[in-house]
């Protein structure tokens, strides 16, 4: 690219102050290594996203921003019956409006599907991830499976919730990132959650969505002051709830926890030799576990002796 | 000034950024989908670790996904050239997949939409059909859209392998059959050069050049296609050293009725980029510039539709469409036009 000195007219560049000027609109908070701004006009969005996210330190006014997204108003000939909240990225409008009453797994959804879509620094495993002793367990699965669930329950007890869906892998040193969010627990899981967890903060349900009946628990606040704190992955168990089901732990072969891993990954594809080799040297440093439970009172203390074994 | 287009023109300005004024450009680069491509332009300059860390992950992560495109292009590519052994049509690769092809510095870091190849028209049928046995399917069934195709365009129905994520476009021409401009395809033939990678070839330099500009001129919508500019101001940047390249621009230009495109494009790179372009050379195409009216309003308006706007300003909706407008006027005669704008909004929306 050849180009000449400054345009006569570039040599004063004039930026308007109120462009630069650190922005006082919308909601800043930082979720492991990115920085989110979520301007809205819904105030109940406002305050969902500080009761959620605000409770730690926020960030500078002039911090770096990775994620500008805003939530709208809909379509105005709406807006007096059926009001909608409209997801922007940037300049983008990738999905179709929600309920405005949605506005909180809206952005939620949106933000994760941002993070799925760019932040291709990390090998991005679909799986919830804990962590006890600086020893993180992956937790990977297919929606559904309860993972989600598991984790949640987990981070009740003692455990130190990395994130419930992201397992960010940082592929030059192979460390887990942590990205604490609001975990969304979908249909019998919100009852489930109440009853193992009494104290759970969890917000308020949001009926039918396209994932059914979702309600949020918010990050513990352990979570989120150890947000930038990584954690050397120990072990994975691939997890499946089927009701009332014993717990059934089985070693998985190393080759097929990869393909399990790789097939779930959202850029395995996308970042190849890269992501081979570090996906290759965690399942030969982790064990592999198939895991079948039906009770959390159950399920979670044999994880505990297993990861105790896994260190021995 | 926008503060992408400060960097494109002169990157070394990143040595003076706060964070108010990172955030700002970011906006803007994410905005035009150009994360990869100044992540380039930066590294080339020694700048990278001018940057701060969260904007030099965040640019090089970006990489990946235009990596990826491009081997999938790639991929694409062989498979054409597998499906049409033995047939012994040759293929002209356009656009991105030129550039990648001869390795040219600027298609380092550049998205692709689609692969864009040529054939000469009489080997469009058997293309067609080697094609179709190796299994590319065409999407577009509607018989209007078939006769759309069939009958004005430059370019057959778009096709893709159901196995694979990528569009193949395959052109007979680069302008429509329809079109004011009626560059002819034999010309192009004459100047292309047969890559060792039988049957492709790539257009020569001069045509590479002006294509790039009748495609972001005369083909469809302007507005947003920053990136398509960006080509063009590197392409210069490119050839300008070869000794008589503008002269022999200037005779292509005229030969291939691209004049007019090479005239607006040239002007709106310097404008906009304050690309290099030797003083006579602007004046030579300047032969080719329309009535003064129509000239200023022309250049005014895709200035505007061009310009990175957002986050600061509205985006130029009016000009965008007012140049949607004129490149459909330019695409159709009056008559067919009317006929296919009515076409068009009798139609309900499009499926999604």
């Amino acid at each position: 690219m050849i180009l000449q000195a400054p345009h006569p007219r570039a040599a004063n560049v004039k930026i308007s102050n109120r462009a630069l000027r650190p922005q006082s609109t919308g909601t800043l908070f930082q979720t492991g290594p990115f920085i989110v701004r979520i301007e809205t006009p819904f105030s109940e969005l406002r305050e969902r996203l500080a009761w959620c996210y605000g409770r730690d330190t926020t960030p500078a006014p002039d911090s770096l921003v990775q994620f500008q997204i805003r939530i709208d108003r809909g379509s105005r000939f709406r807006g007096g019956i059926a009001p909608q909240a409209v997801f922007r990225f940037e300049n983008s409008t990738p999905f179709q409006p929600f309920p405005r009453s949605h506005a909180f797994p809206l952005m939620e959804w949106g933000l994760n599907w941002c993070i799925a879509n760019r932040a291709h620094q990390f090998l991005m495993l679909h799986s919830a991830v804990v962590e006890r002793d600086g020893r993180a367990l992956i937790l990977p699965a297919t929606p559904g499976s309860g993972k989600s669930t598991l984790a949640a329950a987990m981070a009740q007890v003692g455990w130190r919730l990395l994130s419930d869906e992201f397992g960010l892998v940082d592929y030059q040193t192979g460390l887990l990132h942590p990205l604490p969010r609001a975990v969304p627990l979908k249909n019998a899981s919100i009852d489930l959650i109440r009853r193992f967890a009494p104290m759970a903060a969890i917000g308020p349900t949001y009926a039918r969505t396209r994932k059914g009946d979702v309600a949020h628990m918010r990050p513990p606040l352990e979570s989120l002051r150890r947000q930038q704190e990584t954690a050397r992955p120990a072990c994975i168990v691939f997890p499946r709830f089927v009701p009332d089901s014993p717990v059934r732990l089985q070693q998985q072969q190393e080759s097929l926890a990869f393909t399990r891993l790789a097939h779930n990954s959202f850029n395995y594809r996308l970042l190849g030799a890269v992501a081979f080799t570090q996906l290759g040297a965690l399942v030969q440093h982790s064990p592999c576990y198939d895991l079948q439970y039906g009770r959390l009172e159950d399920v979670i203390p044999a994880l505990e002796r297993l990861m105790q074994s896994a260190a021995a | 000034m926008s503060l992408l287009l400060e960097v494109l023109r002169a990157p070394n300005a990143v040595r003076t950024f706060d964070n108010a004024r990172w955030n700002l450009c970011m906006r803007e680069i994410r905005a035009q989908g150009l994360c990869a491509r100044v992540s380039y332009l930066l590294e080339d300059a020694g700048l990278l670790t001018h940057c701060p860390e969260q904007i030099r992950t965040e640019l090089l992560a970006q990489r990946f996904k235009v990596e990826f495109i491009q081997a999938q292009i790639r991929q694409e590519q062989r498979k054409v050239r597998k499906a049409l052994s033995g047939t012994n049509i040759p293929v002209i690769l356009l656009k991105g997949a030129a550039y990648a092809q001869i390795g040219l510095p600027m298609a380092r870091g550049r998205s692709f939409a689609d692969l864009d190849i040529m054939v000469r028209h009489g080997d469009l049928e058997r293309a067609e059909t080697a094609l179709a046995a190796a299994g590319w399917l065409t999407f577009k069934i509607d018989p209007y859209d078939q006769r759309y195709y069939r009958r004005w365009m430059h370019e057959i129905p778009p096709m893709r392998h159901p196995a694979r994520d990528i569009e193949l476009d395959v052109h007979h021409g680069i302008l429509p059959l329809t079109s004011r401009l009626k560059p002819n395809p034999d010309l192009l033939w004459d100047q292309a050069t047969a890559l060792a990678m039988a049957p492709f070839h790539v257009l020569g330099p001069e045509d590479m050049l002006l294509h790039s500009a009748a495609h972001l001129l005369h083909d469809g919508e302007i507005r947003g296609e920053l990136s398509g500019l960006l080509d063009l101001h590197d392409l210069i940047g490119q050839f300008t050293a070869e000794p008589g390249f503008w002269t022999r621009l200037m005779e292509r230009a005229d030969a291939l009725q691209l004049g007019r495109p090479l005239h607006y494009g040239l002007s709106l790179c310097r404008s906009l980029f304050a690309t290099v372009i030797p003083p006579e050379a602007l004046q030579a195409a300047g032969q080719f510039a329309p009535n003064p009216t129509t000239n200023a309003l022309v250049q005014t308006l895709a200035k505007r539709a061009l310009e990175p706007r957002y986050p600061l300003r509205r985006p130029a909706t009016v000009s965008g469409w007012l140049l949607y407008l004129r490149s459909h006027w330019l695409r159709m005669p009056p008559g067919l036009l009317s006929a296919h704008l009515l076409r068009k909004a009798l139609r309900r929306s499009p499926p999604q």
